[in-house]
């Protein structure tokens, strides 16, 4: 027998109290003054009698009532630490991370997670707890520390493999907080996970606190022979007016030694329209290409599909086609008999597949009515502008169109509107040192620019500039191009919803040799784009993307075709439906709108109640790099994981603390004080009990003796 | 006969003490109770006996026979008596114990209550009799000392009003200054609770006598002194020394009382050796008795002159 406030048995000394009344006090119950005592005091009597305990059971009782009082206070509990010693060093934190990644799927893996967690838990000691963790890109803590096994096995059934991709740093992190923040001095965390390669990077920096044991529990077998979709490309084309796509599929086969062949059907709208088959070696892959599909209506999902094999979750993707639309573009040229400026110009937009610019050209210095109706994008090649042309231009732009400002030999602009431009115009410069001005600071963090920001994506380094103008820019603008001695190349300034973009050369070969670059194409088509406000729209997500609602252009790029999503841009109401069928409801005016795409399929978000046509729909595929199963050694991540933590390891021993708190563990479970404290209680009852019967029987027996 | 047989009771009574103890004016008080008692005498005891001659006034019956003017008669056939003024007599000293154990009382008028209504009623029935009246007050010594005089009632009263029983008593000490200051041979009334040996009261209350005072001593106790009907063991604290006892009031109960019946037999016996007058009075009585006894006391000083 222990106890936890051992200083509360001073208290004991309070038993002491009934005898000291019994002995000294007992008559003297109340005090009444009495004018002299002479007589009194020479009753001998009372002497012997208030030193004599007359009834020694309810001494007894009071006594034992007030020990046990002590007694349950100090909070009495039977010490079993070295049992709990011998079975294992104390009470353990036990952390249970299992896998749900979409690999998961593959055989009985979750199955024999959920017996492998069951055998930890059968083994668990009487006082260790534990907390289950789900993981797959990200850790949920199901379980938080407890010791109601049936509460863990209960939620371990409702763990599903997800879409999601294997990640072991989140989880072994959520582990290694939970440790931290135990009060227990030992712990463990067992990782169920079929460990593939791709979810363990090298520096994840997990390190498990002193005492921690790790034990990792490989559920995979040898990998199984598996086909993927490993992409799916869906170029654009226009064939007699009718906007087209010719879905491309790439298979990859992983295992296997023969040759198999595989039937790949294509699904629009949930009909299917097309099955290709191709013929896969072992450790092969291979494209399908179905013939070009008609858009012609917005939203339209379409799923590639592949025989369900080992791992269905890439057996099958989704994507959604909206039509695209049609940019126009306005180009107006110097005038003169020379050279068309507008041939380069004009031919680059001219060329795209999908046809997105329609480019109406003309020549001639400044600015017609019909050059800026109809057309998203004007392109003034070197063109003089007076007055009244500037302000027709200020009101294109502030309704949200894109100018491009190109200054060439011919150009010029009215001083009154120099606010419209990026920065005021100087007179041509020549630069003749070297072999001419060079590009050199591009901002790659532009839309127009990021295109070219990879390796290999467009060399504007070999382009020469023998003359340009001197531009000095406002502060309202911002430089997206200088050449290498510094000077402004590119200018961009916003005004209203538009925008207006100041190129200081110009755009055919007259001034440099840009336009013979092949970085000049998708050059002037970034422009365009940009300009025009247009981005490309996104066919399909991953899971565990995010899509901002609240933002419109997220929503363009996403392929929202706003006459289809009623309210969706305006931020009213709306209501996910998830590939499973959940709805997440999305609150209006909310400030952040975000989905988060958690489930391969397509997501239907529109109002609550609305059934419309064509709903604003998003594809959600997994990521491919789930399927590639090739594992890691579990003994290798426990080294890893291991190696962290013996560098943050002490002496081991068990903290002064933790021996309090298991302790205080045991106190708290057999809370013997409760049952101490009611027997105080009714001794106490018994004891009113007894001294009011003796009481009343020695008041009868003295009035009996009176009378 | 026993001293607790011999305390006032029986007959028709004037205000019951718990009455009294609501009037809170003394003098009030006084002349209450005094009037009530006088006018239930058949005798007009309070005309003085003097030669100084007043006035005639038509006889009544009742009247003293002997007091007839025959001479008047004679001339008038009617009977007439003939009224002198008064004299002053006699000097009365009422000596009250204001000691702490005075302070009993187990119901509403404490013993010092019923000691000073009895003092103010003594002083005030003294004053219609043209006595001169004094008041001592004392515990362990003396506290007040209103030496005898016609015109003191007044201030007699004021006295009594704020006595304050705060010390222990003694009877010795204060009694024998008294003596020394009580020159003139008078009626001293000791109002008291006697808490001493017989002897030592004795020897206090002696040296009066000795100087040729009427002594008439009223011993004062609470009916729950006399009966001593307490129930339930408790510690009983001396009011003068603190001292506590535990005490089973029913245990101890016969004894007290044996105790208390020969302390007042003897007390009874010693003050009739002595010739000193002694009245036992509960406090919880009326009055009359004590003023009757001051009455007699005063008769026999007039017949001894």
């Amino acid at each position: 027998m222990s106890f936890l406030v051992p200083l509360f048995l001073i208290g004991l000394a309070g038993v002491a109290i009934p005898i000291a009344i019994h002995l000294t006090r007992r008559q003297r119950r109340n005090v009444v003054r009495f004018p002299s005592l002479m007589f009194l005091e020479k009753i001998p009597y009372q002497e012997q009698r208030r030193r004599r305990v007359q009834h020694w059971f309810l001494l007894l009782l009071r006594a034992l009532a007030l020990a046990l009082i002590v007694f349950a206070f100090a909070r009495p509990f039977l010490d079993r630490s070295d049992l709990v010693a011998g079975t294992a060093t104390g009470p353990r934190e036990v952390v249970l991370l299992v896998d749900r990644s979409y690999s998961m799927e593959i055989g009985d893996r979750l199955e024999r997670a959920r017996a492998e967690t069951a055998d930890v838990l059968a083994g668990m000691g009487p006082l260790d707890r534990a907390s289950l963790v789900a993981f797959d890109r990200n850790a949920t803590v199901l379980v938080r520390s407890t010791t109601d096994r049936a509460r863990l096995l209960s939620v371990l059934d409702t763990v599903v493999a997800g879409s999601d991709v294997t990640r072991f740093g989140p989880a072994l992190r959520v582990a290694q907080t939970i440790l931290e923040e135990s009060e227990l001095p030992n712990g463990a965390v067992y990782l169920l996970s079929d460990f593939q390669r791709t979810g363990w990077a090298a520096d994840e920096g997990v390190g498990l606190p002193a005492g921690s044991e790790f034990v990792p529990v490989a559920l995979g077998d040898a990998a199984p022979e598996n086909v993927q979709i490993a992409g799916l490309s869906l170029p654009r084309s226009v064939d007699a007016g009718r906007e087209r796509v010719t879905p491309t599929v790439r298979l990859v086969r992983r295992g296997g030694s023969e040759p198999i062949e595989v039937p790949v059907t294509l699904e629009i709208d949930g009909q299917p329209i097309g099955t290709e088959t191709v013929e896969l070696g072992g450790e092969g892959a291979a494209t399908a290409v179905f013939p070009p599909v008609t858009v012609s209506r917005p939203h339209t999902r379409g799923t590639v599909l592949i025989p369900t094999d080992a791992v269905p979750a890439d057996d099958r993707r989704h994507f959604v086609l909206s039509p695209g639309s049609v940019l126009p573009i306005r180009v107006v040229g110097a005038p003169g008999g020379g050279e068309d400026p507008n041939l380069y110009l004009e031919r680059a937009l001219g060329i795209s597949q999908d046809g997105r610019f329609e480019v109406t050209a003309r020549r001639g210095n400044g600015l017609a009515a019909s050059d800026t109706e109809g057309v998203s994008v004007l392109v003034l090649n070197d063109v003089r502008i007076d007055g009244g042309a500037a302000e027709r231009l200020r009101a294109f732009v502030e309704e949200g169109g894109g100018l491009l400002v190109a200054m060439g030999e011919n150009a010029a602009w009215p001083a009154s509107a120099l606010d419209l431009l990026p920065g005021a115009p100087g007179a041509p410069r020549d630069r003749e040192a070297g072999r001419g001005a060079r590009l050199g600071q591009l901002a790659y963090d532009h839309p127009i620019f990021e295109a070219f920001s990879g390796p290999r994506s467009g060399d504007f380094g070999n382009a020469r500039f023998f003359r340009a103008r001197d531009v000095t820019v406002s502060d309202s603008a911002q430089v997206l191009a200088r050449f290498d001695d510094g000077s402004v190349a590119l200018a961009e300034r916003t005004l209203g919803r538009g925008r207006v973009l100041l190129w200081t050369s110009t755009l055919d070969g007259f001034w440099n040799d840009l336009a013979l670059q092949p970085v000049y194409l998708p050059f002037v088509h970034r422009i365009a784009e940009h300009l025009a406000g247009r981005t490309e729209a996104q066919q399909a997500f991953t899971v565990g993307q995010v899509l901002d609602l609240a933002d419109p252009r997220a929503l363009e790029a996403a392929g929202l075709v706003s006459s289809a999503a009623e309210g969706l841009t305006e931020g009213a109401e709306q209501v996910a439906l998830t590939p499973s069928g959940a709805g997440v409801r999305i609150p209006a005016d909310a400030e952040t709108r975000y989905l988060t795409l958690t489930e391969r399929g397509f997501y239907t978000i529109r109002p609550p109640g609305a059934e419309p046509d064509r709903p604003f729909v998003v594809a959600v595929n997994v990521d491919v790099e789930e399927s590639d199963l090739e594992r890691i050694e579990p003994d290798d991540v426990a080294l890893q994981v291991r190696a962290v933590t013996s560098s943050a390891e002490g002496d081991g021993s068990r903290p002064a603390g933790a021996e309090m708190l298991v302790r205080e563990d045991q106190e708290r479970r057999q809370s013997l004080w409760r049952w101490i404290l009611a027997a105080a209680l009714g001794l106490l009852i018994m004891e009113t009990v007894l001294s009011n019967w003796v009481s009343r029987r020695s008041t009868m027996a003295s009035r009996t003796t009176e009378a | 006969m026993t001293a607790r047989a011999r305390t006032a009771g029986g007959g028709a009574r004037f205000l019951d003490p718990g009455v009294l103890a609501r009037i809170g004016n003394l003098e009030l008080l006084a002349r209450t109770v005094v009037d009530g008692f006088l006018t239930g005498l058949h005798r007009s005891p309070y005309l003085g006996f003097s030669t100084d001659f007043a006035e005639h006034r038509a006889y009544m019956p009742g009247d003293d026979v002997r007091r007839i003017d025959w001479r008047l008669f004679a001339r008038t056939d009617r009977h007439y008596i003939k009224l002198f003024e008064a004299e002053t007599n006699a000097n009365v000293s009422i000596l009250l114990d204001v000691s702490r154990s005075m302070s009993y009382g187990s119901h509403e008028v404490t013993k010092l209550d019923y000691g000073r209504y009895l003092a103010a009623c003594l002083g005030y029935l003294s004053n219609r009799q043209r006595d001169r009246v004094g008041l001592v007050t004392f515990d362990h010594e003396l506290v007040e000392y209103l030496p005898p005089s016609m015109r003191t009632p007044d201030t007699m009263l004021h006295l009594l009003d704020r006595v304050d029983p705060g010390r222990p008593g003694e009877l010795a000490p204060p009694l024998l200054r008294a003596t020394e200051l009580l020159g003139r041979k008078g009626i001293v009334m000791l109002v008291s609770d006697l808490y001493e040996n017989p002897e030592d009261v004795l020897a206090a209350v002696g040296p009066l006598r000795a100087r040729g005072h009427d002594v008439i001593v009223f011993h004062v106790l609470d009916p729950m002194e006399l009966e001593f009907s307490f129930e339930g063991a408790s510690g009983f604290e001396d009011l003068e020394t603190g001292e506590q006892i535990p005490v089973v009031p029913e245990r101890v109960k016969a004894g007290y009382r044996r105790l208390m019946d020969e302390h007042l037999e003897t007390l009874a016996k010693r003050f009739s050796d002595n010739r000193i007058d002694y009245l036992l009075l509960d406090s919880s009585k009326p009055l009359d008795d004590a003023l009757f006894r001051y009455l007699l006391a005063r008769e026999r000083m007039r017949t001894a002159r």
